[in-house]
């Protein structure tokens, strides 16, 4: 359904990513893995249309994104980040006009925004700005402005930022029915042991270059690590976190020691 | 002398510094004005705009004096004048406490960024009332510079002060001080009991109604009281309660009293002055404490959710796409504080016209035949709504929220473009016309107010077609910078040309209104203009891409923080 195929970005000349190619099929939850800085998000914004590469394309069903955008920005979901939102709007305000921006009719908003905002326990506060809402219901009312166009590809950036653990339960198990569905799902998460729970497969990317895909039982089983967690550590070669931490006790005792 | 006042700088406290120099780029929204541009330019262009206006108000004062030379008639002119300057700088008092307004008590941010910090309340407080008089000191000084000079030295020969120009000058001067004092702690009266009184979820809501009620307040005293320039005037019944209601009068009588030239029989005028500046300024000091000793601490404690209410329901305006950005545009200046000031400034404009065409209306016996006096001002309300709307939409509201509108842009270029149409159409034409309408009853026959008002409709849409071109934006969306772009000097370079483009246009319409073969004409050139512009923009927008920011994708979003 979704193939991304050799892209690469730079800004002014630096590479963001370079060479990144992968395939979401139909039915398929793809976790997209990073460290901070790894080219993620200038993947997805490439996937979601608001970034162009400077070299490769993404495909969306066959057909390249570039040559029709608006047809394919009909067809998928997206969560982003941050839970960047007009925060004067009411939830209920801000689902009217997604709603009415992606072309559905009156009607079908209503009936739609009402009942997942009820479902997402947003019904109380729906007629309260967002500015008011803490960030956990701003992530929810992003998930339903997502779903609300029934898309057939979802992208998540991060959807669990801020959820309790109930909705992030709750989101664990929409996932499993979206794919059930036959939706192709792209979920971003540094919460490694969601990731190996809801993923059907998992991309790891690092300094912009993609260095793994494969399912997380063949990683972990490949790399005879105990989990994806583990996995992930090895394959990004992070920093010595102990030391860090130490670093940054002896920068805060500078001069009161 | 500098290093004198860095040296007593100096000498106050590390955190009201700080403090007094954050509230001071707060004390007017700039950003409204001005997002991320030259706030020190913006004040000085600002500064600019009143020393102009004090310059234009001494010439005047000063021609006015030596041109008249009848005793009695020099004298109404004096007073009239004096009550004019008054009436004015408090004007200006009144727009910036509505600008500032909620500048000086403390919001929900100051106390949330502040509490934990070891910050006494009251150094917010004196930080915040520092702020706010260092600007309004600068608003009423500028204002002042040459009026405020000329006026008491032509003053201080006349006959009366004692002291000559020497009782006149500080006469002068206190009395303007006292005046705007008296009104900005008014508001500040009425703004901290409010606080004060009602719960905090219920003030901030009404707390926007009533920045708009002071704002058409405001306007409305000054354009529609009487000018009342002699002591036979003064004394007439019929006078009496705009003497006893209008503040500028007091005011009025106040340096009159100072300078020794106020007739006995109306020293209750300038006691009213006395008492009013007394009651608000003890009002506006009793609230401002009682707010930081309560507020702040109802402000932590209040909920931070409770369940919302009021109106929920909105009519369609065309397809979804319209109807969406139209609901948009009416919930962002209804709701962004930032924008619905904006916007204000040009509405000042409007109402400021329809307030003066109202108050000719109200003096008229009878109803008069149309002319000059009626198309002109309807035409210029026309352009300030439409143009000032423009200017609004294109101060973005929240750019990262952008985002949404960027992925769910699932329709062409130019169904967006008719959208941002429908939208100028309905929130600056409709009722701009509507009010020109209501206006017109005074007018007759009644056949040239409709021809006229059909003509105010052509001319509102061809404006909202010049304000389309090249605007392929969904209103509030685009990171436009006014700051550093020359939409004020497109605005008022519109507004030149306007003005000399205007008066032989109205003079041909008023020709045209009497001969139906001429306003035939006049009226296809208008129909055949607008179908012109509005193919030629909709041709355009088939082509265009949408967009939402201005600087390239390649630029890193710095903080600003630098110095």
């Amino acid at each position: 359904m979704l193939e991304v195929e050799h892209l690469y970005r730079s800004y002014r000349g630096i590479p963001a990513i370079e060479d990144v190619s992968f395939q979401v099929a139909p039915g398929e939850v793809v976790g997209f893995l990073g460290p901070n800085g790894a080219g993620k998000s200038t993947t997805v914004k490439i996937i979601t249309g608001m970034l162009r590469p400077n070299e490769g394309r993404v495909l969306f069903e066959g057909n390249d994104i570039e040559k029709d955008m608006v047809a394919f920005r009909a067809k998928f979901g997206y969560v982003p980040e941050e839970a960047h939102l007009y925060t004067y709007l009411s939830g209920l305000e801000y689902l009217q006009l997604v709603g009415r921006l992606r072309g559905l009719g009156e009607a079908l908003i209503e009936a739609k925004a009402t009942r997942l905002l009820k479902l997402l326990n947003l019904e109380s506060w729906q007629y309260s700005p967002i500015s008011t809402y803490s960030k956990g219901m701003r992530q929810r009312v992003l998930i339903a402005a997502s779903l609300l166009h029934d898309p057939k590809l979802l992208i998540f950036d991060e959807p669990l930022s801020g959820l309790d653990v109930v909705s992030g339960r709750l989101f664990k198990d929409l996932l499993e029915l979206l794919a059930a569905q036959g939706k192709a799902v792209l979920y971003i998460s540094h919460v490694l042991e969601v990731v190996e729970q809801v993923c059907n497969r998992v991309i790891v990317i690092a300094k912009g270059r993609v260095l793994a895909d494969a399912r997380p039982a063949d990683l972990t089983k490949l790399m005879s690590l105990p989990n994806l967690e583990s996995v992930f550590s090895q394959l990004v070669q992070q920093q010595d976190t102990r030391r860090l931490a130490e670093q940054m006790v002896e920068v805060m005792q500078i001069g009161h020691s | 002398m500098h290093e004198l006042i860095e040296k007593l700088i100096a000498r106050l406290p590390l955190d009201f510094r700080v403090l007094y120099r954050q509230f001071l780029l707060r004390v007017i929204d700039l950003e409204a004005l001005s997002i991320q541009g030259d706030v020190p330019a913006f004040i000085g262009q600002f500064a600019g705009v009143l020393i102009m206006l004090s310059l234009i108000h001494a010439t005047v004062t000063y021609l006015g004096y030596t041109f008249i030379t009848e005793p009695a008639e020099r004298f109404a002119f004096l007073w009239h004048m004096q009550h004019y300057l008054i009436a004015t700088m408090m004007l200006v008092v009144g727009m910036f406490a509505v600008l500032s307004w909620d500048a000086t008590f403390p919001d929900k941010r100051d106390v949330m960024v502040l509490s934990p910090l070891p910050v006494a309340a009251r150094t917010i407080l004196i930080a915040k009332v520092s702020a706010n008089a260092a600007v309004l000191g600068l608003a009423i000084l500028t204002l002042n510079v040459a009026s405020g000079v000329v006026m008491p030295l032509i003053m201080g020969a006349q006959p009366g002060p004692a002291l000559g120009p020497f009782q006149s000058l500080p006469a002068w001067c206190f009395s303007i001080v006292a005046a705007g004092l008296f009104l900005y702690g008014s508001v500040l009266t009425v703004q901290g009991f409010t606080a004060l009184l009602l719960p905090r979820r219920m003030f901030l809501r009404l707390s926007a109604v009533l920045q708009l009620a002071a704002f058409g307040l405001f306007l409305c005293v000054y354009f529609v009281q009487p000018s009342i320039t002699t002591a036979a005037a003064m004394a007439a019944p019929e006078n009496q309660w705009v003497l006893a209601c209008s503040p500028s009068y007091w005011f009025w009588g106040m340096f009159n009293q100072l300078n020794g030239s106020l007739p006995p029989q109306f020293a209750w005028i300038a006691l009213r002055a006395w008492m009013g500046l007394a009651l608000a300024i003890a009002g506006a000091a009793s609230s401002l404490l009682l707010c930081y000793l309560h507020t702040m601490k109802r402000t932590v404690e209040e909920p931070d959710l409770v369940p919302g209410g009021g109106l929920r329901w909105m009519p369609s305006f065309g397809s979804t796409l319209q109807t969406a950005v139209a609901h948009f545009s009416i919930r962002s200046l209804a709701r962004s504080r930032q924008h619905r000031v904006a916007f204000a400034f040009y509405l000042a404009f409007v109402l400021g016209i329809a307030l003066s065409l109202l108050r000719a209306e109200v003096a008229a016996a009878a109803p008069r035949p149309l002319s000059m006096d009626f198309l002109i001002p309807t035409f210029l309300m026309m352009f300030f709504a439409v143009v000032g709307l423009r200017n609004v939409f294109s101060l973005p509201v929240s750019l990262t929220a952008n985002w949404v509108l960027r992925t769910a842009q699932i329709r062409p270029s130019q169904d967006y473009v008719a959208a941002t149409r429908r939208s100028l159409q309905l929130l600056a034409v409709v009722p701009a016309w509507l009010i020109s309408a209501a206006l017109a009853f005074g007018f007759r026959s009644v056949s040239q107010v409709a021809a006229h008002l059909a003509v105010l409709a052509l001319f509102g849409t061809i404006l909202v077609e010049l304000c389309l071109v090249g605007f392929y934006k969904v209103p509030f969306t685009c990171s436009y910078l006014p700051g550093k772009t020359n939409i004020q000097f497109a605005f008022w370079g519109f507004v030149v040309v306007l003005i000399v483009v205007l008066v032989p246009c109205a003079e041909f319409e008023m020709r045209a209104l009497n001969q139906a073969d001429r306003y035939g004409f006049m009226f296809s050139l208008l129909v055949g203009l607008a179908a012109g512009l509005f193919a030629y923009n909709d041709h355009q927008a088939k082509s265009a891409v949408i967009y939402f920011e201005e600087a390239p994708d390649e630029l890193i979003t710095t903080l600003g923080l630098s110095a």
